[in-house]
């Protein structure tokens, strides 16, 4: 159960920006806040300005929007990368602002960047991952095995990850995230670089970790990509300019849009939220 | 705290693991670092040894020898061989082919003796030409003492001692001792060690960091719960170990070196021992770790490996030049130099050559800077960490 209230985030400048300062700011968060505003709204730009939604266990809830609408900072602000500069974030009840780190226990992370070590095997990787998050080795290797048959990566596990194709460097990251059968599942656009094999090999697998069997795991992920939406959220939350404009069930956002197209509907919203933006 | 360091400990052996599967960048560090002092070492050996095969040597090269057989009965004399010098010996000299310093008599030189004209003789050598050049003073103080015994003779016959000539007489006396003079020589190996502990550090710290940020694989590393500074200490250990594995071949690699040494002298005058290589080890411990922790603190701002690259070449540049203010002995052996990074170690190991001890003091100052160096390159990367991740 993943709940999000509020939340905003402006860079500085990238030309004002320094490296010592920003490194200085991050030091003390509570400083960092009260200045945060101020300089943001003289030269900083706002990636995020209200974005809020609940994501329920045993569901997939899509981020929909556009490129640039805030979707990773959202993501990375939850995985308690980015500290927020308003609002709130709880993880099963733990804030994320304070107990970063028991967040991030109970939470499996694939991020924008989804780098592997190349000289590692794909198992290496993971038990790695296992390791850092305090398994024991056993059950890492255990693990490793159960989720390399789950997406089908059994014969790759034990090589290196160096000559690995997009796909399959997706999966080992995706395994990665998963080692420590966390409760939340955060995914950044995931499909991004799948062939449409994979892609549907990631659906089924993200639909089984919803099912009571799989885990009923809360999943939360960002897409520009409607059919993703439609064929497999629960709940869907769209944002747009770094603001939740919308949220719903497909059908609901449909009625919402008052449209059957669903990608009729996003523009309708998205675009609602630019009018809006306009007037003020 | 066991937790944390079990973190470290799986950082640690990660990094080393990966670090050690770059077969080919640890090949090339191997080579080029591990090697290369024992491979200076016998190529200065072997220059030593061709030297003193000289001295044994006892041939003076003449141009115009058949003007000059005065000077030729005075070297027989001497015990030496005299050769006529080959007809282009200038080029040869000029070319290094010819090694041999050669002395050019003038066609009027034994009438010009006779006369009292004072002939003109040149000993020629090049400067660039290493080997002739070493000839020149041996020869030159054969052509003095045969200038010596001409004029003893001329006195002696109009009933004059000699001593007249030379109412004082000088002798050096050279305070070295065999060890201290052989540092002239081997005085250049603390420099190649200092360098092959850098460049053991380099890769592993570069990848560690900088490469880590290339790749991506450090935003999802951020993404886990234990804490910045635990994972930091991780890689900083492994990267010390890979240094330090370097530091030890390499000064491990100078005991087989002196078997080889090709020159008796020198090898008697290198000591080289199991307990100088101790003591070279004490100091350069502290030395590996704290570059390493400094390659890291340079190469976490930068987002690629090449741009890394590009400014560890500053710490490199300036831990190779750093010695050179003993090279060049600037102002003699100040307290100060303790406390400069890689000059400190310089000195230190210096002074294990030329058999001198150490000196508690003075290895605890150079620690104390290495720990200060590395504890504050340290805590910086873990600071940057995430700003880094970000990119």
């Amino acid at each position: 159960m993943i709940v999000v209230r509020g939340l905003a985030k402006t860079f500085a400048a990238p030309a004002v920006r320094r490296r010592g300062l920003a490194a200085w700011r991050s030091l003390g968060r509570r400083r960092g806040d009260a200045n945060g505003d101020r300089i943001g709204n003289t030269s900083g730009v706002a990636a995020v300005r209200d974005v809020g939604f609940d994501a329920a266990a045993g569901a997939i809830t899509g981020l929909l929007g556009p490129n640039g609408a805030g979707k990773t900072t959202t993501l990375r602000m939850l995985a308690g990368l980015i500290p927020p500069d308003a609002g709130t974030m709880t993880v099963d009840g733990i804030d994320v602002a304070s107990r970063p780190r028991e967040v991030l226990a109970r939470m499996g992370v694939l991020s924008d960047a989804r780098g592997l070590y190349p000289r590692l095997t794909a198992r290496e990787n993971v038990v790695y991952y296992g390791a850092l998050q305090g398994m024991e080795p056993d059950a890492a290797h255990a693990r490793a095995d159960e989720l390399a048959r789950m997406f089908e990566m059994s014969e790759l596990l034990d090589r290196r990850t160096e000559g690995f194709s997009q796909g399959e460097r997706m999966k080992t990251a995706l395994i990665r995230a998963l080692v420590h059968d966390p409760a939340n599942i955060i995914l950044d656009e995931p499909t991004n670089g799948l062939d449409v094999l994979a892609t549907r090999a990631l659906r089924e697998s993200l639909r089984w970790l919803r099912t009571p069997a799989g885990g009923a795991k809360c999943i939360v992920f960002s897409t520009h990509i409607m059919q993703e939406v439609e064929r497999l959220c629960d709940s869907v939350v769209v944002v747009a300019h770094g603001r939740t404009v919308a949220t719903g069930t497909v059908d609901e956002l449909l009625a919402q849009a008052g449209e059957t197209d669903f990608e009729e509907a996003f523009v309708a919203l998205a675009f609602a939220g630019e009018k809006a933006e306009a007037g003020r | 705290m066991s937790g944390r360091l079990r973190v470290v400990g799986t950082v640690l052996r990660k990094e080393l693991v990966d670090a050690m599967r770059d077969r080919r960048t640890l090949l090339t560090v191997f080579i080029t670092s591990v090697l290369m002092g024992p491979l200076v070492l016998l190529a200065v050996s072997a220059l030593v040894a061709s030297l003193e095969a000289r001295a044994e040597e006892r041939v003076v090269y003449i141009a115009g020898l058949e003007h000059a057989p005065s000077l030729r009965n005075f070297f027989a004399r001497q015990t030496y061989v005299v050769k006529a010098a080959p007809a282009d010996y200038e080029a040869q000299l000029r070319k290094s082919t010819f090694s041999h310093p050669v002395v050019v008599v003038p066609a009027d030189f034994e009438t010009a003796l006779v006369q009292g004209d004072v002939p003109v003789v040149e000993v020629v050598a090049d400067s660039a030409n290493t080997r002739a050049q070493a000839g020149v003073p041996g020869v030159a103080r054969l052509l003095h003492a045969f200038a010596r015994e001409r004029v003893a003779l001329t006195l002696a016959l109009r009933g004059v001692s000699a001593r007249v000539l030379e109412p004082i007489q000088v002798e050096d006396r050279d305070l070295a001792s065999t060890q201290t003079r052989s540092t002239r020589i081997t005085g250049i190996l603390p420099y190649f060690v200092l360098m092959a502990v850098l460049y053991g550090a380099l890769n592993a710290a570069l990848d560690a960091t900088a490469g880590e940020r290339e790749r991506g694989s450090l935003e999802p590393l951020l993404m886990n719960p234990p804490a910045r500074w635990t994972l930091v200490v991780g890689k900083w250990g492994a990267v010390a170990a890979v240094s330090m594995l370097i530091a030890v071949l390499s000064t491990l690699s100078f005991l087989p070196g002196q078997w080889l040494l090709r020159s008796d002298t020198l090898a008697a005058m290198f000591q080289y021992g199991p307990s100088e290589a101790l003591r070279f080890l004490v100091v350069l411990l502290p030395f590996a770790a704290a570059m390493s922790a400094l390659l890291m603190a340079v190469a976490i701002r930068c987002r690629s490996f090449k741009e890394a690259q590009a400014s560890a070449t500053i710490v490199v540049l300036a831990v190779s030049l750093m010695p050179l203010v003993s090279f060049f002995n600037l102002g003699g052996e100040a307290p100060w130099h303790l406390w400069v990074p890689a000059l400190a170690q310089n000195t230190l190991m210096t002074r294990v050559l030329k058999g001198e001890g150490l000196e508690l003091a003075q290895v605890l100052v150079p620690l104390l800077v290495c720990v200060a160096i590395g504890a504050a390159s340290i805590a910086y990367v873990a600071r940057m960490l995430r700003a880094a991740a970000l990119k």
